[in-house]
């Protein structure tokens, strides 16, 4: 465990799993159900750990895996209270049927994917294949760049989860091994600070679950006539709405936040260097510094090279990246997961969608590095800057490059 | 309609020997002369017979009286005779159809049953046991009362008696409760409702199949957490509590999450066209069991799941069956107790007639006998106790009585037969150790 | 004013009739309005009244707890004078007008008076209300000679409770025995005897030529040639129905109101039951007025079944007479009819009497003098006409005990 601190200190330094602890804990959250997985293991741990320091004041559920990790979740957010995860892989794929359902029912629970490659091959160490393998299930999923935007967006998560004009469930997702175990010295913020930020928990206005005003949940709603087939609409289209809605509060929080704590994250996407860019990559999560370090080192080649990270996957921007996108000839966009139908990269399949938006449609090609655990350096990036420079030119976009393909 | 403790009479038990008859009399004027007794068996080749007031709902006797002189206690259902009124004009006697209210010379008036007060001495006498005073109708009375927490026309299919459960448990947990129904016959028959409709006037939900006790367990933690009493209910098919909802249920009852949990076990996937679960016992026909050419039945043995549930030592286990309500009741009052202290698992048997094959006015007759033969035991367990018979395992009826009740085991072989048989003795055995102290239920605490 | 059931009379057939409307139908207004001052009460207990048996204030059959329960608008001392069917709407002697959607009739019967000469020149008694009943016990101990017109059960019980007061009684009846509706002459006798032996006179097969004035007393002149001085005069020659309201009506109207096997009148939202109605006789289709305790009840009961619409109701099977009669201790049950089979058993003397008439090897009448037997579980053996051939011997010799074993087994 890294260096215990003074509650009141804030400037700590931590790695990404810790990070969000302390912001489940400042979050106040009321309900923390936790099953250990690798590389999430030490997230559980620390929040056991500050329950029992009497530091975070919630119930915390046990469980026999992560099936019930969210079932338990989903039993106590209907009942009102204020909830937290973390998975990854394995077990994501596990909380599969409660995990889908989640969206539909509206609940606001928050969960942290310490992202992993999925099996098989066997492996338990980082990449986006889980969080892109339920990118279509109705989550909002943000990716995280660094140690402090791990704690910023997670305590950011449960303004954006609760917001009435939202109601859904956010994945933040920060990469394993490079964001969960990496360290970083982290501003902290206090409990005053997030308290007036965030609405106090276990407010109870979304409780569906309660005897004083009985409901049913989830009747069985559909089939080929009478009401059913409107009303199953009718919670579709609020869903997609809800969704959608979740763009500006997204743009709303993390503006908040930044008037609270003065410090600014970009809340869809953010643009690096783009000004006057012929050519740009885009990036997803804790790859992105090196991918700044390798267009700062082109930039000093004079090359008119920038950087797109994508930091709200779902909903996915389109109108934000066809705008920062619009003005390139050529775009290198990396993925750290595949997309097993379309051979390519899933964030690339997005950003070609959001090219359509574009008046020049601009060139795109699909990289793919980083999977189980692997390493995406300035050197790959290089690579990347330099494929996509001969594609301004020629416009040819080849095959999907696999960056770690001859490492 | 109010429904009494009673006198119930089986003539086939009877063998004339008349005590009750000299108890009434003794009791009733000091006398053993049969003439004064207040009920009447009836001989002849046929065997025996009586006459006896009925304490009946709707009472000529009463509405026949000139004189007020007659009336049904509301509370404990007898008709009531007041000398006080009485003009002796016979006319009860015209509106009584079963001989229950007579003239007696001695004592001048007519005289009635008048069920001794609650302790008829007429059936502590009767040794065959032809008389039975019988009290679940009380329970029934009682729970009547309480508020019905299902909206009225559930689909249940007819003869099902697990509308009963529900109706009935509800009534008892009351409405502070957050009900979980997982997939299967009880949210078929439209507990949850259907397009935005509610069957049930507590909040209710649809688990998955395979998550019950972990959503419950949120849901009851949470309310304790805000320090609201809030009874987190599950009423669950078997394949939920024994299959796919097995290990949320496990995780549950060994965190001692403080959840009533009640199984209702019609032994398969009733909902869904009568698939087999684990719960299903050998030889049984399913839709996934069927017999043909090669196909005979199930092939392996039922889990028990109230054993495997005990072992995880639960604040209360206990086996049920409708056809004994008043243990069943019993048993609910203390699930529903322990259920605020830790977990607690009742296992009520549902004879299905749908899907079992059998008629739609038997369900009740087929319970009997699943517990009469001891296919069914009758049990309750907590960890400071013990496991318990409520019900005793001597002098069973043979399985055979139970199985020819039910078409599921119409093409069952002899050798079947013997397996269940041999199955059934293996179970007893192993509950009577368990009750007998032979084997230790658990470590206790 | 208007309710959705109007119920005029207030005794048995009226309070079954508004039980079952209740059960089928548990808010619609209810109105029941009654021409006595006084709670429901039952013509059947008004000898008891008279003897002192049973206090005035102890008859009602329901109390005002009771009609509030059951959502009853009770309306006391009004009788109804008329009723127009096609504008559903009733008149009362206090000047009220009710509308209504379905009116039970329930009015019962009345004294029917002789035409004796001389009659409405004198004072005499009737007993059929509660006042009547009240009026005739507070004239028992002052009664030294009384003369009882009609051997009826209303004549026989008054003329019990006036000897029992110390009276000298004479009863006149028209027919040859007491109790002719419901008793042969063997089974009167008994009875008979049994007066006689109290010192009561019956004066049978004589008829009351004329009645006069004769100081405080009034003078009873009969075709026998005797007169008797009474100074107190009971005429209780039988009762009528009540009907006279439905003049113009269209309601048909025979003795009684005609009623079809539902009660029905013969207009569609009228209904009539009790001692009014003229129903379908169990023995022949032809209605009969069979005014007993046990038909009101049944027939209010199926009258409110239909008037509310219950599914469950089951058509009247046909009055069948029948009663009980407790006369110096002694008990006398007639269950069916005399004379609508032939006689089986057969056996009377001076304390004792039984007789059981059979058709076809089923039930139509059984009666008794101090014989045990259960009179509900015979009525019903005749309302279900069972086939007794396989226990005929032992069914007459043990009627009792072989009605039971045949009760028990079949409608347990």
């Amino acid at each position: 465990m890294s260096a215990v601190l003074k509650p009141k200190s804030k400037a700590i330094v931590c790695d990404g799993n810790e990070a969000a602890a302390w912001a489940v804990t400042l979050a106040r959250v009321d309900m923390v159900a936790v099953y250990p997985i690798t590389p999430q293991s030490s997230l559980v741990e620390y929040l056991a750990k500050f329950v029992a320091d009497g530091r975070l004041n919630a119930e915390i559920v046990d469980v026999e895996g992560e099936h019930s990790v969210l079932s338990v979740l989903h039993g106590g957010t209907l009942a009102g209270a204020r909830t937290y995860t973390g998975t990854c892989g394995p077990g994501l794929a596990f909380m599969f049927e409660p995990y889908l359902r989640t969206p539909g029912l509206r609940l606001p629970i928050v969960m942290s994917i310490v992202t992993r490659d999925t099996l098989t091959p066997q492996s338990v160490w980082g990449g986006h294949q889980d969080a892109m393998s339920v990118r279509e299930v109705g989550w909002i999923q943000m990716y995280c760049e660094t140690v402090q935007e791990v704690l910023d967006t997670t305590i950011m998560a449960y303004r954006i989860a609760e917001h009435r004009d939202v109601m859904l469930p956010v994945n933040v997702c920060h990469d394993g091994n490079y964001l969960s175990y990496g360290a970083a010295r982290i501003e902290l913020p206090t409990q005053e600070e997030v308290d007036a930020f965030l609405p106090p928990p276990a407010t109870n206005w979304h409780a569906a679950l309660d005897p004083a005003r009985p409901m049913a949940v989830d009747p069985l709603t559909g089939g080929a006539g009478g009401a059913g087939p409107a009303l199953f609409v009718g919670y579709r289209k609020g869903q997609c709405a809800g969704m959608q809605n979740a763009l500006a509060v997204i743009e709303q929080a993390h503006e908040d936040w930044a008037r609270v704590v003065g410090r600014r994250h970009a809340p869809l996407l953010e643009s690096y260097r783009m000004e006057d860019a012929e050519t740009a990559l885009v990036t997803l999560g804790s790859m992105s510094g090196a991918g700044k370090d390798a267009v700062d080192a082109a930039r000093e080649r004079g090359e008119r090279v920038g950087l797109i990270k994508i930091k709200t996957y779902r909903p996915f921007p389109v109108q934000a990246v066809a705008r920062a996108l619009a003005g390139v000839k050529a775009i290198g966009v990396v993925d750290r997961s595949v997309s097993f139908g379309w051979d390519c990269g899933p964030l690339y399949q997005d950003v070609i969608g959001a090219l359509q938006f574009t008046a020049r449609h601009p060139a795109a090609m699909s990289f793919i590095g980083g999977l189980a655990g692997a390493d995406i350096t300035t050197d790959h990036f290089e690579r990347v800057i330099e494929r996509i420079r001969a594609l301004a030119k020629d416009g040819q976009a080849g095959e999907t490059v696999w960056l770690n393909e001859k490492d | 309609m109010a429904a009494y403790n009673t006198i119930a009479f089986k003539p086939e038990l009877c063998n004339g020997c008349n005590a009750c008859m000299t108890a009434c009399a003794t009791v009733k004027t000091g006398s053993p002369d049969h003439v004064n007794s207040r009920i009447q068996i009836v001989a002849d080749e046929a065997g025996f017979e009586l006459a006896m007031c009925r304490q009946c709902g709707d009472p000529k006797c009463v509405s026949n009286c000139p004189a007020a002189a007659l009336a049904k206690d509301g509370g404990n259902g007898v008709i009531e005779w007041d000398g006080a009124k009485c003009v002796n004009c016979l006319l009860c006697t015209v509106g009584c159809a079963f001989g229950g209210i007579v003239y007696n010379a001695a004592a001048g008036h007519v005289v009635k049953c008048d069920a001794c007060g609650g302790d008829p001495a007429c059936v502590k006498v009767c040794e065959p046991g032809a008389l039975k005073y019988l009290t679940t109708a009380n329970i029934y009375r009682e729970v009547g009362d309480l508020e019905d927490l299902f909206v009225p026309g559930l689909s249940g299919c007819q003869g099902c008696n697990t509308e009963l459960i529900m109706r009935h448990a509800m009534r008892r947990i009351g409405p502070d409760t957050v009900l979980a129904t997982p997939p299967g016959c009880i949210p078929g028959m439209g507990s949850v409702g259907y397009n935005g409709m509610t069957g049930t006037k507590v909040p209710v939900f649809h688990p998955l199949l395979t998550n019950t006790a972990s959503m419950l367990a949120g849901v009851k933690r949470h309310y304790k957490r805000q320090g609201r009493e809030v009874n987190a209910v599950a009423l669950a098919g078997d394949g939920g509590a024994s299959d796919v909802g097995f290990q949320s249920l496990s995780g549950a009852a060994e965190r001692g999450e403080q959840i009533l949990f009640i199984c209702v076990d019609n032994e398969g996937y009733m909902n869904t066209g009568m698939q087999r679960s684990s719960c299903t016992p050998f030889g049984a026909w399913t839709s996934t069991t069927p017999v043909g050419e090669r196909g005979s039945g199930k092939t392996q043995d039922a889990k028990n799941m109230p054993v495997i549930m005990m072992m995880h030592n639960c604040e209360y286990v206990a086996t049920a069956s409708t056809a004994f309500m008043e243990d069943l009741y019993v048993k609910l009052d203390k699930a529903i107790d322990a259920s605020k202290r830790g977990f607690a698992y009742l296992h009520i048997y549902s004879p299905c007639t749908t899907g079992w094959r059998f008629p739609s006015q038997e369900n009740i007759e087929v319970a009997r006998k699943a517990v009469e033969t001891n296919f069914v035991m009758l049990w309750e367990f907590d960890p400071r106790d013990g496991l318990r018979l409520t019900r005793s395992l001597d002098n069973p009826q043979p399985i055979a009585e139970y199985l020819k009740a039910l078409g599921k085991y119409r093409h069952l072989e002899p050798e079947q037969v013997d397996r269940i048989e041999t199955t059934l003795q293996k179970n007893v055995e192993l509950i009577r150790d368990l009750a007998e102290g032979r084997r230790p239920a658990m470590a206790g605490r | 004013m208007e309710t959705r059931y109007l119920i005029v009379g207030a005794s048995h057939a009226a309070l079954s009739a508004l039980q079952a409307i209740r059960m089928q139908d548990a808010e619609g207004s209810i109105t029941m309005v009654t021409r006595d001052d006084a709670l429901p009460y039952s013509p059947t207990v008004l000898p008891y009244v008279v003897s002192g048996r049973s206090h005035p204030s102890r008859v009602a059959l329901q109390g005002d707890s009771w009609l509030a329960e059951n959502k009853v608008d009770f309306i006391r001392g009004a009788a109804v004078t008329s009723v127009d069917a096609a504008a559903r709407r009733a008149s009362f002697s206090n000047g009220k007008q009710i509308g209504f959607e379905k009116l039970l009739l329930a009015t019962g019967a009345a004294p029917a008076l002789p035409p004796i000469p001389g009659l409405k020149d004198v004072k005499f008694h009737v007993l059929r209300s509660l006042d009547d009943a009240i009026g005739l016990h507070a004239a028992l101990p002052r009664t030294k000679q009384a003369v009882v017109l009609g051997a009826g059960l209303v004549g026989m019980h008054a003329a019990e409770n006036l000897a029992k007061a110390g009276a000298q009684v004479t009863v006149v009846e028209m027919q040859s025995r007491v109790l002719a509706a419901y008793f042969d002459a063997d089974a009167a006798a008994i009875i008979e005897t049994a007066f006689a032996a109290k010192g009561v006179k019956l004066m049978l097969g004589a008829k009351v030529t004329q009645v006069s004035p004769a100081g405080e007393a009034v003078r009873v002149g009969t075709d026998k040639g005797a007169a008797l001085d009474a100074d107190l005069l009971l005429v209780a020659t039988g009762v009528t129905p009540v009907t006279g309201y439905l003049a113009g009506s269209g309601v048909a109207v025979d003795r009684g109101v005609l009623v079809d096997d539902a009660m029905r009148t013969s207009v569609e939202h009228i209904w009539a039951a009790g001692d009014v109605a003229q129903a379908k006789g169990f023995y022949d289709e032809a209605k009969i007025l069979n005014g007993i305790l046990p038909s009101a009840v049944e027939q209010g009961r199926i009258a409110g079944m239909a008037m509310s619409g219950d599914a469950a109701l089951k058509p009247w099977p046909g009055g069948v007479p029948l009663n009980t009669y407790t006369f110096f201790g002694q008990q006398a049950v007639s269950v069916g009819s005399q004379d609508a089979g032939e006689v089986v058993r057969k056996e009377a003397d001076a304390k004792h009497y039984l007789k059981i008439v059979m058709r076809d090897n089923r039930l139509t009448g059984i009666f008794g003098i101090n014989a045990p037997f259960d009179p509900g579980v015979m009525w019903e053996l005749i309302l279900r006409r069972v086939d007794l051939s396989s226990v005929r011997e032992a069914f007459i010799a043990e009627p009792q005990k072989t009605a039971r074993a045949i009760m028990s087994r079949t409608w347990r």
